[in-house]
């Protein structure tokens, strides 16, 4: 007993601080590759953040998993004729996690913190003119929210609803100091913030007076009743240590297991690997500006050098769709023409090559070994377009310096990558826009970002599809980027682990699931 | 004794602050900054001008230096731009973890890998010479990322005798603590008694070959007591310099073990901060790093008379 004593003693004079209690039996546990930045949704993110705070907080709406949105706070959505007002009543008997009613009032005062330019939130510029501007928030009584826009637009669900804006979810004033910053996040989701212990885990405690929604999960929406006390986040950066880590019941939920695991794990018995695509693209951009590659018949050149079918093959062992159309395959805007893969035509590219004056000087792709795929992008590619006689050299650069040369628009090809973009209109958006004031992207061609602004105002699906189309057309012909595939996400779940759903975005979502053996 | 402590922490001080200024100006050099990395993809130029006003990046550097070094003359070292925690308390917090990793590992490594050094230049170019030296040559060839993963497949995964991922504190679970730690310790202990022991065997061997030593053995000391009594001082002093090096590099962070451990330490805190440019955190590292340099060569001076008279400490 003194032995122990002493031990403890020494122990503590060394200072070995940072305790973490061993999960208890009934905590759902699940792999985090990296710790989240903050709580605060929508400010301080990362798609881990964003995928944390879904489990505390919701919006007046959420994405569904067909990436459309649906009702969550709001009992309902009521949009006026001229698409200028927006009515939310409230969902009744939906209570905050410190048992208060959710009221309008509240709303108001999430959307009012939202706006502040000190907040620095993520998506205030997106409703402070770029995607429209809310110019009132009105709350009529205590159910009810109307907010009025300067102009309609067909992104203004989708944007209150986006996981990067943090779903705009609706906090209690309890979430913040008394100086008004940051504290905690007092929201109404099917989980409350328990501890949070930095570079080790968070953990998430069952919300028992959680309104479910009826009927079944959907994406972000519909119903998300909890079924297990706690929901533990561990975070393991090293992908081996993480598939051990399942491999010995230290975790329940791998959810982003690497491709090259994925033959084994699913040979193995007990273990079940939840595929599904996402929304995000894999895509290789050229520099438009360049002397070279401003010559469109160059970059058409590379585009048919590369055998996108065989690529996209050899990265995903099949589990993902070629596509040439950045929106994803999963999206209900993707049609049958954007589903098209012009075939390889390697003599084509030489003689287009030849006609826009190249003579076999190196052309720089810049890459990155951070993420696995794009530089398995670049050196595949590099392979495809020397058979065309095309010298491609790369330049592996760290993450934040390529993103740097991204956001300047300082390369002549790049293996890049980008997240999910749940709307039609944004997976144009993300590389269409003047390079004089937005260096970082790819297309610039004023045409094309006036259908952009056009189907960012248009409500009329069909319309909004024959503008897609056209756009996805004048893309082959410009060939400013090389879309190649969303990949697919992988999460992988042992027997006991019953219930769980991957979906579009690649961070789990721990409602609906149970654990069979606890 | 103190007026020579005080001295060598005076002396410290321009290195530390050529350390300071070092990393703030080279990290400023680097391509990439924090509000590119925060807002990644989506980055517009009017949304990365709020990120670097909302954290003084639009400052000039100079100012931001100074700044800096007066908040940090102060005690704080800022915020981490990332996670907005103080970045002093921060560092302490993940130092206590790799402390306790490199204090145990080191422990061990040094009372295996002494012993078995002195003992194969005692019995030099035998079998068990060229078996300590073989073992210590092998150890030193392991990358520790490598041999982290093999325990954690045999013990962790095959015999399920600790747990693959976690952490826990000896102040909370004495036992569920030692399980956390036995694999990062182990393979830290193992490389380390490596290089350990090729320094202790080399020493010992330079040693055994004086004259005082032949004059003991002639006077009939006891071969023991001659390793025990006379070699071991002088042999273990240039290897006590090495323990010095080896913990100052350490206590800076082990960032592959702490990785494949999943451990929050503060090698993992550096390497994640530097990949997330994440400025304060990793001046503050640095500095810290710097601090534990001079606190452990101190020591090291200070320890250095105990085993070789003809150094007197000041």
């Amino acid at each position: 007993m003194r032995l122990r004593a002493s031990f403890l003693a020494l122990a503590a004079s060394l200072g070995f601080g940072l305790a973490a209690p061993a999960a208890a039996q009934d905590t759902l546990r699940i792999r985090l590759n990296a710790d989240i930045r903050s709580t605060d949704p929508g400010v301080n993110r990362d798609a881990n953040t964003d995928g944390l705070v879904w489990h505390v907080l919701e919006g007046l709406v959420a994405l569904r998993g067909d990436a459309t949105v649906a009702p969550m706070l709001a009992e309902r959505v009521e949009v006026s004729d001229d698409g200028l007002t927006y009515t939310f009543p409230l969902r009744q008997g939906v209570r905050f996690h410190n048992g208060q009613p959710l009221t309008s009032a509240d709303v108001a005062f999430a959307m009012e913190r939202y706006r502040a330019r000190e907040t620095n939130w993520r998506c205030r510029g997106d409703l402070d003119g770029a995607v429209t501007r809310i110019t009132a928030i009105e709350t009529p009584d205590p159910q009810t929210v109307v907010m009025r826009l300067e102009r309609p637009s067909a992104l203004f669900l989708t944007t209150l609803a986006r996981t990067d804006c943090g779903q705009t979810g609706i906090f209690h004033r309890d979430s913040l100091n008394a100086d008004g910053g940051w504290r905690a996040p007092v929201g109404t989701g099917p989980f409350r913030l328990g501890e949070w212990r930095r570079g080790q885990f968070i953990e998430l405690e069952r919300f028992a007076e959680y309104a479910a929604l009826p009927g079944e999960p959907d994406g972000l929406a519909g119903n998300k009743t909890p079924h297990v006390d706690r929901v533990r986040f561990t975070v393991i950066p090293d992908d081996a240590a993480a598939r051990a880590a399942l491999l010995a019941d230290n975790i329940d939920i791998l959810p982003d297991a690497r491709t090259r695991d994925l033959r084994d794990l699913r040979a193995r018995p007990g273990l079940t690997v939840h595929s599904s695509p996402s929304f995000d693209l894999q895509i290789i951009l050229m520099q438009t500006t360049d002397p070279l590659l401003s010559d469109v018949r160059m970059r058409r050149a590379i585009a048919l050098a590369l055998d996108v079918p065989e690529l996209v093959r050899a990265l995903t062992e099949g589990g993902s769709r070629p596509s040439r159309a950045p929106i994803p395959v999963g999206s209900g805007f993707h049609t049958p023409l954007m589903s098209e893969v012009p075939a390889r035509d390697l003599a084509a590219a030489r003689r287009l090559a030849q006609e826009a004056g190249y003579r076999g000087q190196p052309i720089r792709i810049v890459t990155t070994r951070r993420y696995e795929a794009f530089y398995e992008i670049a050196v595949l590619a590099q392979d495809m377009l020397r058979e065309a006689g095309i010298n491609l050299e790369l330049e592996v650069l760290e993450w934040a310096t390529q993103l740097q040369r991204y956001t300047r628009g300082e390369y002549q090809m790049m293996a890049f990558g980008f997240s999910a973009r749940l709307d039609p209109s944004l997976s144009f958006e993300m590389f269409t826009g003047p390079k004089a004031t937005q260096p970082r992207k790819a297309w610039d061609n004023p045409q094309v970002q006036a259908m952009l602004e056009d189907s960012m105002r248009e409500t009329d699906r069909a319309r909004r599809i024959a503008l897609f189309e056209t756009m996805f057309r004048q893309l082959m012909e410009d060939v400013p980027v090389v879309a190649l595939y969303s990949s697919t996400n992988n999460a992988v779940t042992p027997a006991h682990v019953q219930g769980f759903r991957s979906w579009a975005v690649d961070a789990p979502r721990a409602w609906g699931v149970r654990l069979a053996r606890r | 004794m103190l007026a020579y402590v005080l001295k060598r922490l005076l002396v410290a001080l321009p290195t530390l602050l050529l350390v300071a200024a070092s990393v703030f100006f080279l990290m400023r050099l680097i391509p990439g900054d924090p509000a590119t990395v925060i807002l990644g993809d989506a980055a517009t130029p009017e949304a990365v001008a709020d990120l670097r006003l909302a954290y003084g990046l639009d400052r000039p550097v100079l100012v931001q230096f100074a700044l800096w070094i007066e908040r940090a003359l102060a005690g704080d070292l800022g915020r981490s731009i990332t996670s907005g925690e103080a970045v002093g308390p921060l560092i302490l917090a993940r130092f206590q973890v790799t402390a306790a990793i490199v204090f145990a590992s080191v422990g061990i490594a040094v009372l295996l890998a002494v012993p078995l050094g002195m003992l194969a230049a005692w019995k030099q170019n035998s079998w068990g010479d060229v078996a300590a030296v073989a073992a210590a040559t092998f150890l030193l060839s392991i990358p520790s990322f490598w041999l982290g993963l093999i325990f954690l497949l045999v013990f962790g995964l095959w015999l399920g005798w600790v747990p693959v991922v976690g952490y826990v504190t000896f102040a909370e679970d004495f036992w569920g603590a030692l399980h956390y730690i036995a694999l990062p310790v182990v393979t830290l202990a193992l490389i380390e008694t490596g290089v350990l022991i090729r320094m202790a065997r080399a020493s010992t061997v330079e040693v055994l070959r004086l004259d005082y030593i032949a004059h003991a053995r002639a006077k009939g000391v006891p071969e023991w007591r001659v390793l025990a009594r006379h070699a071991f001082p002088n042999a273990f002093a240039p290897t006590l310099t090495l323990i010095g090096l080896i913990m100052g590099s350490l206590l800076g962070g082990i960032a592959v073990i702490e990785t494949v451990f999943t451990l929050p330490g503060l090698g993992r805190l550096l390497v994640e901060a530097i990949f997330a440019r994440d400025y304060p955190v990793i001046q503050g590292v640095m500095l810290f790093i710097a601090v534990i340099y001079v606190v452990v060569n101190l020591i090291v001076d200070l320890l250095y008379p105990v085993f070789d008279p003809r150094v007197t400490a000041g």
